[in-house]
């Protein structure tokens, strides 16, 4: 699959800019710096959270370009994909998927922080076999391009990006009412960014959906949907209350797709920078639907749990914090499990 | 029918006994002890209080089957003292703050009341007062406070006595218990007649069992009910005993602290009135009034949006209101339309119903699965706004009579602008208000008679067993084969679900609560010499108006209403007839008029015995009634 032209034009990359921007301050209007402190108090929840992030996402991603046998450069993007750090569009399918919200929230400040040194480790550890292949590559063909991972650019992007979600978190505190405008602008802006990149692409480079072979397909829906498995199976293994697991799973999951868009474009160049960004978009598209019906999955299996743990709640608010009520005889075969 | 429970007990002492078994030390009731703090009541505990609270009566001599009388706003011991009158195989009289002293004074003579619960002092004192007038002996328990008068001592003594007397061995309530039949009435409900006096509904355990085991209400000991209205009402007292039976807590709120309770409770379920969506509607409304621009644009975007994935959700799940059962080729071709849309709507309702529909919900404190809304017909459009928003009301139909559900929507059967099918063990007629006629089921007409209006009859296991002491108005609505007559017009539609179209009696209500009696007006009216006949009207208006037909010209020889007589001439005359010193009061008064341009006839606006069809009339000058009243408003 070659992509000859710019895969986006200049007005398209700088309209892109401009909702990743707000997408970014979006983000950094949910956050308050006590979801930061609140991350000591559920230490065990935002660890786990931190190794399935950071420890199974990015060995699923180099599995999946190993097994797809994925051309390097590809192979190199989806490793990054698996490098990112989590985005708000989580927090509302962790809601809907009757998780943890505060959990959600905890692991996606968390995680954007940690990804500032984790991901040029990884990327370094995981990418840097693939990097070395394209260049070779590179060489035998006898085009004088080199491909080395920026890892400084990848840094320097992502400090980029933390602007404006500290401008955001800035304008929570000053005004509240305008960081809500801001948030629902945002989630909403997700929505048209994907939208807007297809279309852009379909405009573009029509028969591009057509080209593009099924295993690069398989990668950018696989990426996510194993995320989902795993970071579920990997919470349930370390006993967490199922609500947590729900969230685990959904916030390994789901990257921030904003924030691959960005390093791509601020940092790669050449024809290698249009084959990985449009993998990166075919993520973002895709995840959006896995994601939607893995919630709606895990609403219906979460149903019980979740009442059982709300009444738990509303009992402690109204009652006191010691209340404890015992569960019925019939019920009690389940909760002995 | 698949929605019927088995149940384990016939009479509500069962239901309360069975309850302590089965749920134990779980909450069966949270009541509020101070602004933030609440305290649970157990199951367990309910019963062994009751059981406490009934051995005292039984020794203050509260005799078998006898009335006990219970007046008291919701509160944890309204339910105690319900559980202890079951106990003592007596039955209840209950009523609210809210009952005037004439109604207080009928209800204790009436239902020869000797002893009663009451609130606090201040209902204390209004009992012993009514009875030192009326010359009767009445013994009350109070609830909370000091009791002042001489015949009066605290709940708390009461129960301290029947626990004592318990543990020395006293039977007298196992013994009751033991002769304790479904047939016995658990409660005596005096309605607020409209005219005249008030009416003892008598109902009986069975009445009740039936509605715990017929309501299509499937709450589990995971659901957190909320309890708001006036729990002397049977509606509420309903859902309080399916409460029970599923093991939930019912969580005391009142009206004033509704907003704040709601978040507090966060309730799965609760029974309500359309006057509490009303209010919440435009508390939605405003508050997205004054929001942010950009919010406000996502909030229409998502009410649009949600509006019509309904409509395509409803079509295909066959909520689609019908007038007649579905052809089966359009109806295909309906559902791929609707499927169409559904499928084109559904990511971007998905969306919005994330980012914004969610917040709107949780004024409703965000764990309501679904409402029941009765008392009063809903809006259509606070129905279906609520219905669209993702907070599921379900309307439901019945009377203090019928204990009181009779239909209501379920779950599975939201057909919005009905009242929802019958419920299991329920039987339905619908009868031609004046020739009697069953229009409804008709196994002639090609539609079985659906789409037929007339007057609502029902025969089920909730019918009540009569009014106390009073034959002559039992005979009036129970006939001899059991079928009860509501009073209410209604019809059956094609979805088989029941639409209530509104009274059949003649009694019209003013938007301001009052009750009319058109007969007397109208009869008046028909004496004077300019008026042939008429018609008052005015329900939910804020003033009564009258559609008058002139007295017929003398001269023609086809008889036709004089036109020589002007609206002034008739205004004139109608003042001056229904005025106060004609003993009307002041809201009995007519402010407008109509003329109407031809007589009523026999066999169409009036029976063959001059009756007015008053229906048909209203039907057909429908346009010139809403403008009479237009013209008024402005």
């Amino acid at each position: 699959m070659e992509i000859e032209r710019e895969l986006l034009s200049v007005v398209h990359q700088a309209l892109l800019a401009i909702m990743i921007l707000i997408i970014m301050f979006g983000m950094g209007a949910s956050l308050t710096l006590k979801e930061f402190r609140l991350v000591l108090e559920r230490p065990r929840g935002v660890l786990i959270g931190f190794l399935s992030q950071f420890g199974l996402m990015p060995l699923l991603a180099f599995g999946l370009a190993k097994l797809l046998d994925l051309p390097p450069a590809l192979a190199v993007a989806i490793v990054l994909i698996g490098c990112l750090p989590g985005g708000s569009t989580s927090n509302m399918f962790a809601y809907f998927a009757r998780g943890s919200v505060a959990l959600s929230i905890s692991m996606t400040a968390a995680s954007t922080l940690m990804a500032l040194f984790m991901m040029p480790l990884l990327l370094n550890f995981y990418a840097g076999g693939f990097a070395e292949q394209v260049a070779a590559s590179a060489a035998a063909g006898g085009k004088d391009t080199t491909f080395v991972i920026p890892y400084l650019n990848i840094i320097y992007s992502l400090l980029l990006v933390l602007i404006p979600v500290g401008a955001g978190m800035i304008l929570k505190k000053i005004s509240p009412g305008w960081a809500k405008a801001a948030e629902d602008t945002a989630s909403f802006m997700g929505i048209i960014v994907i939208l807007f990149l297809m279309g852009a692409v379909i405009i573009r480079h029509g028969g591009l959906f057509l080209r593009t072979p099924a295993t690069i397909y398989l990668a950018s829906i696989g990426i996510g949907a194993s995320g989902f498995l795993f970071g579920y199976g990997m919470s349930t293994l370390f006993r967490l209350p199922p609500r947590y697991s729900r969230t685990i799973s959904l916030e390994t999951g789901i990257q921030n797709g904003p924030i691959a868009l960005a390093v791509i474009l601020l940092s790669f160049t050449g024809p290698y920078l249009n084959q990985m960004l449009w993998l990166a978009i075919l993520y973002s598209a895709f995840i959006v639907m896995t994601s939607s019906f893995i919630t709606l999955f895990y609403r219906r299996i979460g149903t019980y749990d979740w009442e059982v743990y709300r009444n738990e709640c509303v009992h402690r608010r109204l009652f006191g914090d010691d209340y404890v009520a015992p569960i019925p005889v019939q019920d009690a075969e389940r909760h002995a499990e | 029918m698949g929605d019927t429970k088995q149940l384990d007990f016939s009479h509500l002492a069962g239901l309360y006994v069975w309850a302590a078994e089965q749920y134990g030390d779980m909450p069966a009731f949270g009541y509020r002890v101070d602004a933030k703090k609440w305290q649970p009541l157990t199951f367990a505990g309910l019963a062994e209080r009751g059981r406490h609270l009934a051995t005292g009566l039984i020794d203050l001599g509260l005799v078998e089957r006898g009335h006990l009388g219970l007046f008291s706003d919701n509160r944890v011991e309204w339910i105690l003292s319900d559980c202890a009158t079951h106990f003592a195989g007596a039955a209840n009289v209950p009523r609210g703050s809210d009952v005037t002293d004439k109604e207080l004074a009928f209800i204790l003579v009436h239902a020869g009341i000797r002893l009663a619960i009451v609130e606090d002092v201040t209902m204390e004192q209004r009992v012993h007062e009514i009875a030192s007038e009326k010359e009767l002996s009445v013994y009350t328990i109070v609830m909370e406070g000091e009791p002042k008068a001489k015949a009066s001592c605290s709940m708390s003594a009461v129960e301290e006595r029947g626990k004592r007397l318990l543990a020395d061995g006293d039977q007298a309530v196992a013994q009751r218990m033991e002769r304790l039949k479904p047939e016995h009435l658990f409660t005596l409900i005096y309605t607020s007649g409209t005219t005249g006096r008030p009416k003892g509904v008598m109902l009986t355990h069975a009445n009740m069992v039936s509605q715990i085991r017929n309501i299509p209400l499937h709450l589990t000991w995971r659901d957190r009910v909320l309890s708001l209205l006036p729990v002397w009402h049977i509606y509420e007292r309903v859902f309080e005993m399916i409460t029970i039976h599923a093991g939930a807590c019912t969580y005391y709120s009142n009206p004033r602290l509704l907003a704040r309770d709601l978040l507090a409770v966060e309730p799965s379920f609760m029974g309500s009135a359309p006057r509490l969506w009303e209010t919440l509607h435009d508390r939605i409304l405003k508050n997205v009034a004054h929001s942010h621009p950009v919010r406000r644009g996502l909030f229409h975007i998502a009410h649009w949006l949600s509006r019509h994935y309904h409509r395509s959700l409803f079509y295909l799940k066959g909520y689609d209101y019908r007038t007649h059962p579905p052809v089966a080729w359009k109806r295909n071709l309906g559902c791929v339309w609707y499927g169409l849309c559904w499928f084109l709507l559904l990511p971007w309702y998905g969306f919005f119903n994330v980012a914004v529909l969610e917040r709107i919900r949780q004024v409703a404190g965000g764990s309501m699965k679904a409402t029941i809304s009765g008392g009063g017909a809903l809006p259509e459009h606070i129905d279906r706004f609520f219905n669209n928003m993702g907070i599921t009301v379900l309307e439901g139909y019945g009377l203090t009579e019928t204990s009181p559900v009779l239909a209501v929507r379920t779950l599975t059967h939201r057909v919005i602008g009905t009242v929802g099918p019958l419920i299991p063990e329920t039987e339905i007629r619908i009868v031609d208000v004046d020739s009697g006629d069953i229009l409804y089921p008709d196994a002639k007409d090609e539609n079985a008679g659906r789409m037929r209006k007339g007057e609502i009859q029902v025969r089920g296991p909730q019918v009540m067993k009569g009014y106390y002491r009073d034959s002559t108005m039992t005979g009036m609505v129970l006939s001899e084969d059991g079928w009860f007559r509501t009073g209410d017009l209604g019809l059956i539609n094609g979805n088989d679900c029941l639409k209530v179209l509104g009274r059949s009696k003649e009694t019209i209500v003013l938007s301001s609560g009052e009750n009319v009696e058109p007969g007397p007006i109208e009869s008046l009216l028909r004496q004077s010499p300019l008026i042939d006949n008429c018609m008052v009207v005015g329900q939910d208006e804020r003033h009564l108006g009258v559609l008058v037909v002139p007295a017929e010209d003398a001269d023609e020889t086809d008889p036709k209403p004089d036109t020589t007589i002007s609206d002034e001439q008739l205004e004139a005359e109608v003042r001056q007839l229904i005025s106060g010193e004609n003993g009307f009061r002041p809201y009995e008064r007519i402010r407008v008029l109509r003329k109407l341009p031809e007589p009523f006839e026999v066999g169409k606006e009036i029976t063959n015995l001059f009756k007015l069809r008053r229906h048909v009339i209203e039907e057909k000058y429908r346009d010139l009634i809403d403008e009479m009243f237009n013209t008024q408003r402005k």
